[in-house]
């Protein structure tokens, strides 16, 4: 297995689209940090005073925390958010600026979705280009069963969106280092009774691991529709559709009971910490079950299509 | 040749739809031989080499590869068997070494010194650090027949593998694969429309049509000796003839008697004795083309020859 996961490792290499695609990341990234240094420069913000932003915020989460219709999740942020934000006028301890390197790496999981994007071009086209190339015929006529080859093909997709991850969040780091360096401020969480101190880097991890949930999904699903279609514009194009479509649909759904097991109302898991969720009677383990079932679904039609399939053309 | 069975086809039967595309298919393999597999158009034959390779699943029966069968045992029945495909496709994007390299890995034991004995082989050695893309039709034949022979096969499988060759490389890969077959003692099938090409290469060919292998037959095997005759006048010559004893079949400006050597020389004293002027004298061998017509009842296989 691990020769094959080199081989599939050594082809995505060897095409100048993966080349151009990593260099396309580190330009976005870049070209990000630079906008935000110069915005700040050329028109600096009015020297706020996070003191009074501090002030408005806690009374923005106390007044909402008065909705009763609230998910327990996001009822903890807002104690949370609202017990910080106390206890930073009363220890005068500051929070991070946006033009620090803690703040850009603590939002660094938003620019994850370029990452999901990357995922899907080559999760849709690791199957669909042995077909279209005719190669197929000369990987299949190996010593090997077809669902190896096809493990083969789904590890080498992920390990690139996992490479493409770390790639971004060093690119991050580096360039806002570069760009900012590293502020002042101090980093506070409420660990459910109190407010102490955290490390920024231990949050920014966690809040990428989960945002990588998504990446996985929507790359399973251009995987699945890849190896199904032999096309990977079609499976390109459903994909990157979906996910910007899809997410849409949750707000559409999200009378109906239906939602619950709407992919979709599940593959943002950075919503049980961020405050932000649009379906609130959910939980982190019925979100974790539904990816779960999805991702078999997906797994299943793939290599029941990959194995069964007569090669013709 | 040691004439050791290798493959066994059992019963082999595929449907597609509703329309039974190969029919109950029996055909046995043998070590050092070299079998051709012709048919028309449309006849089954990619479809049965697509079967013998994995890529497609038979409906019915089985292929049996050095004792293990291509259904339950796949990696092993598969594991000492050689492809080439119809136009070998190679990864275009990476070199011919690592194209190699990328099907080495595929197979158990093929090691980096086998690569490099393989290249010798096909004598690719200058190029093969370049990529695929930049190869003409013959070097990426080579490269194709290279990854076939990676993993020593005994049983080699070729799908027209002389598609796109001109006559010299025709002619220097038939020698190849006869070498192959003798001094490696490996099985070789070989499909292909060029009939002549499979008269010079195959020891034994089987025929298919409409899915059903109509007939196998050892390309060498002794043929009634024929010569043509032509003179003129020619009723008075095949009168001659006639008076002599041979049988006498009329073809193109002459005709055609069953005779051997030994009563030519004879036959031209009389005829020239009766005052007839002789203009060809020859042995008359039938071709492979004029007995595979006349087993597949012509048609279609005349225009895949002149394509």
């Amino acid at each position: 297995m691990l020769k094959l996961i080199q081989n599939e490792w050594m082809k995505l290499w060897s095409k100048k689209a993966t080349w151009i695609m990593a260099v396309l990341l580190i330009v976005i990234l870049l070209a990000n940090a630079g906008i935000t240094k110069w915005i700040e420069s050329t028109s600096p913000a009015p020297e706020s005073d996070w003191q009074e932003m501090a002030t408005m915020d806690m009374m923005m989460y106390q007044d909402q925390l008065q909705n009763s219709d609230m998910a327990p999740a996001q009822q903890e942020y807002y104690e949370g958010q609202a017990a910080i934000a106390e206890y930073r006028l009363a220890n005068d301890a500051a929070p991070f600026k946006i033009e620090s390197l803690q703040q850009q790496v603590l939002d660094g999981h938003m620019m994850l979705s370029l990452v999901t994007l990357f995922t899907v071009i080559v999760g849709a086209g690791i199957v669909a280009a042995e077909f279209s190339q005719g190669t197929i015929k000369m990987l299949l006529t190996r010593p090997v069963n077809r669902w190896k080859i096809l493990t083969s093909k789904y590890i080498t997709t992920m390990l690139f969106g996992l490479v493409f991850a770390i790639l971004t969040f060093v690119s991050i780091a580096l360039f806002s280092w570069i760009f900012f360096g590293t502020g002042d401020g101090v980093f506070l969480v409420w660990n459910g009774s109190e407010v102490v101190e955290g490390s920024y880097w231990a949050e920014a991890l966690k809040l990428s691991a989960l945002s990588l949930a998504s990446t996985w999904m929507i790359g399973t699903f251009a995987f699945m529709l890849g190896t199904v279609f032999r096309s990977s514009s079609l499976a390109i194009g459903v994909s990157i559709f979906l996910m910007f479509v899809g997410v849409q649909l949750v707000f559409l759904l999200q009378d109906f009971e239906i939602v619950k097991y709407y992919l979709f109302t599940h593959t943002d898991l950075t919503q049980f910490y961020t405050g932000f969720m649009p379906i609130s009677d959910i939980t982190m383990t019925m979100s974790l079950i539904v990816l779960a079932v999805y991702f078999l679904i997906f797994m299943l039609i793939s290599y029941w299509t990959f194995s069964k399939r007569d090669v013709t053309a | 040749m040691s004439n050791e069975k290798i493959v066994e086809i059992r019963k082999l039967s595929k449907t597609i739809g509703k329309k039974q595309i190969i029919k109950d298919l029996n055909l046995d393999l043998h070590k050092g031989e070299i079998t051709g597999f012709l048919g028309p158009n449309g006849a089954g034959k990619t479809t049965t080499i697509r079967m013998m390779v994995g890529l497609m699943k038979p409906s019915q029966g089985d292929i049996v590869i050095g004792g293990k069968s291509i259904r339950t045992d796949f990696e092993e029945s598969i594991e000492k068997v050689g492809v080439i495909v119809e136009n070998p496709e190679m990864y275009k994007f990476m070199s011919g070494y690592k194209n190699l390299l990328h099907f080495a890995r595929m197979h158990k034991g093929v090691t980096k010194a086998r690569i490099d004995e393989v290249i010798q082989q096909v004598g690719m050695q200058n190029r093969i650090k370049e990529k695929v893309g930049s190869y003409s039709l013959g070097m990426r034949q080579r490269l194709g027949l290279a990854q076939a022979l990676l993993n020593n096969p005994e049983f080699l499988i070729l799908d027209e593998p002389t598609n796109g060759l001109d006559p010299a490389g025709i002619r220097e890969f038939r020698m190849y694969l006869r070498k192959v077959a003798r001094e490696n003692d490996v099985a070789i099938f070989v499909s292909s429309h060029l009939l002549s090409e499979i008269e010079l290469l195959c020891d034994r060919i089987a025929i298919i049509q409409n899915g059903e292998l109509i007939d196998i037959k050892n390309v060498n095997e002794h043929q009634q000796s024929r010569y043509y005759i032509e003179a003129k006048p020619a009723e008075q010559a095949k009168q001659v003839l006639e008076e002599i004893g041979f049988t006498v079949h009329p073809h193109e400006n002459g005709y055609l008697i069953d005779t051997e050597a030994e009563h030519i020389p004879g036959a031209i004293k009389l005829l020239t004795a009766a005052g007839v002027d002789l203009y060809a004298v020859q042995p008359h061998r039938t071709t492979l083309e004029d007995q595979f017509l006349e087993m597949t009842g012509g048609g279609e296989i005349a225009q895949a020859h002149t394509k």
